[in-house]
């Protein structure tokens, strides 16, 4: 019940900002950043309400539920969370309000209509990371594209429309083939889109390659990938930052949250078969992104590309068939989202102030304003992964997972490596030539960052310094279930004697899905008789 | 001689006699000077409302009778498509009445028409009989091609009524001659008749050939590539309030009658024509979604987004199951509905000097006007398929149906995978031209400032239907997807 509150209060929030749009700006404010507020206050109650020992879904009435939606077709509405979801749900609550309050003085026209998508967006993220059924993660995974869309297209930069239709087309031509995907298993499984009875069957489902591929193009766009990539810096140059921060913060995770979600517990066999072509991918993306990153003239541009690369390493994690490899992975999708997220509000601080984001328009900041300064500097050296800040624990145990896990070839996990210095290069050369040097005329007069400014920035740098200095509150939680996931990637090690469960789980299925076919096919014979 | 008079139950023709008195009434009232012509419009709406309200109670009761020596058949699959064809034609009387404004000459036939050309639909999802199929055709069509050149002061409205009549009679004659093919080959016209003397050994050229002309027939009507090239000039041309109708109740009247015969009369020789169904599904979706994305004029878009609609109703046939039966069914239903809001949202976008066609003309539209925005963004995203809207749900029911069938035990038919593919692939190509008029509204700065007429009562009553329509059967489908798939044949 818990669960279903926080995901859609938001969308009563939705409601609410409609209804009193005509009551003047700070109240839509108002009501926006309350009704985020309190979702995240009760999203803490999904933590302490949270049992670490259960390797699989919380079964606690608060954090499951399961109701028929539409018995004609088999789906139901079936949420639930688990040590992985329990994170990204988290993240999100906590970043929303933070993006409210950011964007308070930004919106300058449609602001009802503003908050109404960025609400609308949480309860659409919320709902991809805790439904249990495969059509209802589906419906959210679509209908999140729309506020989304708006936010980009309607408050974006110069090239808006072009961005936001890109980020639509590339979205949705994934996920045509992933509904396909899971119309597959749907037949495989009982007639039913249930998650729980799938992940138990994971590893029966044929073809498992393909099916495999149709989930993993969409979450690889999603990601992104490389190669899969370019739509990202267009949508986050031209998105509003908030629009930015929800981007790199949240939905980035989307794709790697479904590739630990569905890809890897799913078809595990399949997975493994093509770690040797995508941990290529992810190699490069990592030393691609940080190498363009570099070169970038442009401070919003640098972020997005410093994206790919760090989630080239989330997805190094994943498919490095270990614990802690997988661990590293899913800590370091919420580093990203903190430390990106974080970084996204800086430029769009700074950009506020001198509207622009060139690099070279700037120099000397340190000077004149020392409390962005500082705060930049901090969150710089956690994207880059200095020891005791959050990014490091991520990166650490991602290339330590790697290293010990075997998968592939310990020469990518070298390149990777190798990653993690060009960030530093990119990050501390793009800090230097911003923040110091003597400032320009035009920089003298920049006031330093306001209250409301610092209290967006600070709850973002708790948790960075907490992530770093005591991950194992983060950990703990998400120990077994991510277990469980790196349990079924390894089992498929053993590839030629599958274990006794799976032949009787096989056999099931296909006994299943024949007794169905027959039944229609009777069925129609007997009324052809009749006629 | 003594003439023997069938037993019949007239109770069971309750809807189709319910249209028949309005269709006598309005003609009555037309003839009185007194009235103000308005009330027409009112009284179709009653009528088609009672005649909607009949075919639910006679579903829900199962009813599954036929009638006049077999000719009709009364069974919850032509009520079903009842309900489709009256929810359009009252959803189409709603848009007309302040379309056709004071003009009361005009408001007389222009319901008789409607309402007839609803009758033919009805026989057409009823007709248990090619005959009487092809009598429900012909006094559709024949209504239709006077209602596409309804406005005889404006040429386009007469070339539409034109070109609509010289194609369709084309399509009819195809559609005759197949007919003839086939009793040749059968020795029936009867639907059960038929399909008892053809067994898949018994096929002959002659069937064969019939076949593919009733393709061909049927092509024409729901505007199947390569027999579509009528439509984007028909609805072009045609009132906006026909146009909407056009793509809507007899579409589903067309499919009605090419899945009742071709599920009922010819499933012994599917393998023979499930092949073709594959690809002019393919076709017709790729075609009409390519096309759409390069228009200007709003009409013409959704014109070709028709098109490729009929497509995606291809795909439950290429299916042939009953699931695929029942998607295809649900999936008209919701079609009709958001395509009827969607050509009513453009009514409601008129200016004192004529209608806005051009999709430039839309530009700041959103928030200018926020109901009429919000109205034409939610038909165009339930068009395009998202969810949380009805027409994700119709999509994704037709995406399913045809998976089962190409998903066997032992079998992948891969023709039938890779449908369901490219129905995915064009949902996404589809996004793009629904989007675009949402990029116009919303994100664009208007180059001028238009005047927009104020609303008309009826017209917002009719939309606020539609939009109540795509967001209850996209949340809770439940009740229409049971009912689809009890109506199956």
């Amino acid at each position: 019940m818990l669960l279903s509150i926080v995901i859609f209060l938001p969308l009563l929030g939705v409601i609410a900002v409609a209804l009193l749009r005509n009551m003047g700006a700070s109240a839509i404010k108002g009501i926006a950043l309350v009704i985020s507020l309190l979702t995240f206050v009760i999203s803490i109650g999904l933590y302490t309400g949270f049992e670490a020992g259960i390797d699989g879904f919380q079964t606690d009435a608060q954090l499951y539920q399961k109701l028929l939606w539409i018995d004609g077709l088999g789906i139901s509405y079936h949420i639930g969370i688990d040590g992985i979801s329990l994170w990204l749900v988290l993240l999100t609550t906590f970043l929303t309000p933070i993006c409210i309050l950011a964007a308070w003085n930004s919106v300058e026209k449609g602001l009802s209509g503003f908050m109404m998508s960025l609400l609308a967006l949480e309860t659409g993220m919320l709902g991809v990371f805790c439904a249990l059924d495969l059509f209802l993660f589906f419906v959210f995974w679509e209908a999140m594209l729309i506020p989304m869309y708006f936010l980009i297209g309607i408050w974006g930069g110069e090239r808006r429309i072009y961005a936001t239709i890109k980020f639509v087309l590339y979205t949705m031509a994934g996920s045509a083939l992933m509904l396909v995907g899971i119309l597959a298993l749907y037949f495989q499984n009982g007639n039913s889109f249930d998650l729980i009875t799938l992940l138990e069957a994971g590893g029966t489902f044929k073809p498992a390659m393909l099916l495999f591929l149709a989930f993993f193009i969409a979450f690889a766009i999603k990601v992104p990938l490389f190669p899969f990539h370019t739509w990202l810096p267009d949508a986050h140059v031209e998105a509003p930052t908030v629009g930015s921060v929800i981007l790199a913060g949240v939905l980035l995770k989307m794709g790697t949250y479904g590739i630990v979600r569905f890809c890897l517990p799913l078809f595990p066999q399949a997975a493994a078969d093509a770690t040797p072509w995508i941990v290529p991918l992810a190699v490069i993306g990592i030393i691609y992104g940080a190498l363009v990153a570099m070169v970038q003239p442009d401070l919003k541009k640098l972020v997005a590309y410093s994206s790919v690369s760090h989630l080239g390493f989330v997805v190094l994690g994943l498919f490095s068939q270990s614990d802690a490899g997988i661990q590293g992975s899913v800590l370091q999708m919420i580093n990203h989202g903190l430390s990106t997220g974080a970084l996204f509000l800086l430029v769009g601080m700074i950009y506020e102030r001198r509207h622009s984001r060139m690099i070279v328009d700037f120099g000397g900041l340190a000077k004149k304003m020392p409390v962005f300064a500082t705060i930049f500097l901090i969150v710089t050296l956690s994207s880059i992964g200095l020891p005791g800040l959050n990014g490091f624990v991520g990166e650490f145990k991602i290339l330590l997972g790697s290293f010990v896990g075997d998968a592939f070839s310990k020469w990518y996990v070298v390149f990777a490596t190798t990653g993690v210095i060009l960030a530093a290069v990119y990050m501390l050369w793009m800090y230097q030539r911003v923040m110091f040097g003597t400032p320009d005329k035009t920089n003298e007069a920049l006031p330093d960052l306001k209250p409301r400014e610092i209290a967006v920035l600070l709850p973002i740098l708790l948790f960075i310094v907490w992530i770093g200095v005591y991950p194992n509150t983060f950990l703990k939680p998400m120990e077994e279930s991510v277990s469980a996931v790196a349990e079924k990637v390894k089992v498929k090690e053993t590839e030629n004697t599958p274990a006794v469960g799976q032949i009787i789980i096989n056999g099931k299925t296909q006994d299943t899905v024949p007794e169905v076919e027959t039944a229609t096919g009777q069925l129609t014979k007997e009324e052809a008789q009749t006629k | 001689m003594p003439v023997e008079i069938p037993d019949i139950n007239w109770s069971l023709l309750m809807p189709q006699l319910v249209i028949v008195t309005t269709l006598l009434i309005v003609l009555v009232f037309d003839m009185i000077d007194a009235i103000s012509k308005k009330v027409l419009g009112w009284m179709t709406i009653v009528g088609a409302g009672i005649a909607l309200w009949k075919s639910i109670e006679m579903l829900q009761a199962g009813t599954n009778l036929n009638q006049f020596n077999d000719m009709f058949r009364i069974d919850s699959y032509s009520l079903f498509f009842n309900i489709i064809f009256l929810v359009s034609t009252i959803l189409v009387a709603l848009i007309s009445i302040s379309y056709l404004g004071r003009d009361d000459k005009k408001q007389g036939p222009y319901y008789l028409l409607v309402l007839l050309a609803t009758l033919g639909m009805m026989l057409m999802a009823a007709g248990n009989e090619l005959i009487i199929i092809f009598l429900g055709l012909e006094l559709m069509s024949l209504s239709l091609y006077v209602l596409a050149g309804y406005f005889r002061e404006s040429p386009a409205s007469s070339e539409a009524g034109m070109k609509y009549l010289l194609l369709g009679a084309f399509a009819s004659a195809f559609f005759l001659y197949g007919i003839a093919l086939i009793y040749g080959a059968a020795g029936t016209t009867s639907i059960p008749g038929i399909a008892e003397k053809l067994t898949a050994e018994s096929q002959s050229p002659l069937l064969l050939a019939g076949t593919f002309l009733l393709i061909v027939g049927f092509g024409f009507k729901v505007a199947i590539v390569p027999f579509h090239q009528w439509a984007p000039d028909v609805y072009e041309g045609a009132p906006t309030t026909i146009a909407a109708f056009i793509s809507a109740g007899p579409k589903a009247a067309g499919f009605a009658a090419f899945i009742r015969i071709f599920m009922e009369a010819l499933p012994d020789i599917q393998t023979e024509w499930g092949g073709v169904v594959v690809l002019l599904a393919m076709l017709t979706m790729t075609v009409g979604n390519i096309i759409a994305i390069a228009q200007t004029n709003i009409k013409r878009m959704l014109a070709y987004s028709s098109i490729a609609h009929a497509g995606y109703v291809l795909i439950g046939l290429a299916a042939a199951n009953s699931d695929g039966e029942s998607s295809a069914m649900l999936y008209l239903l919701i079609y009709c509905v958001m395509n009827i809001g969607a050509f009513g949202a453009v009514i409601l976008a008129r200016t004192a000097d004529g209608e806005n066609l051009m999709i430039s003309d839309y530009a700041g539209l959103g928030f200018r006007k926020p109901l009429l925005g919000g109205f034409l963004t939610l038909m165009l995203l339930s068009l395009a398929g998202f969810p949380p809207t009805a027409g994700f749900i119709g999509k994704f029911y037709i995406f399913k149906s045809a998976v089962q069938a190409a998903v066997q035990p032992d079998v992948v038919n891969t023709w039938l995978v890779s449908l369901v593919v490219v129905g995915a692939i064009n949902t996404a190509i589809s996004a793009f031209y629904y989007l675009r008029v949402v990029v116009t509204m919303y994100m664009r700065e208007p180059e001028e400032e238009l005047e927009f007429n104020p609303y008309p009562s009826t017209l917002v009553i009719g939309l606020v239907l539609a939009a109540i329509g795509v967001l209850l059967i996209g949340i809770l489908p439940s009740l229409l997807v049971n009912s689809a798939q009890n109506a199956v044949l």
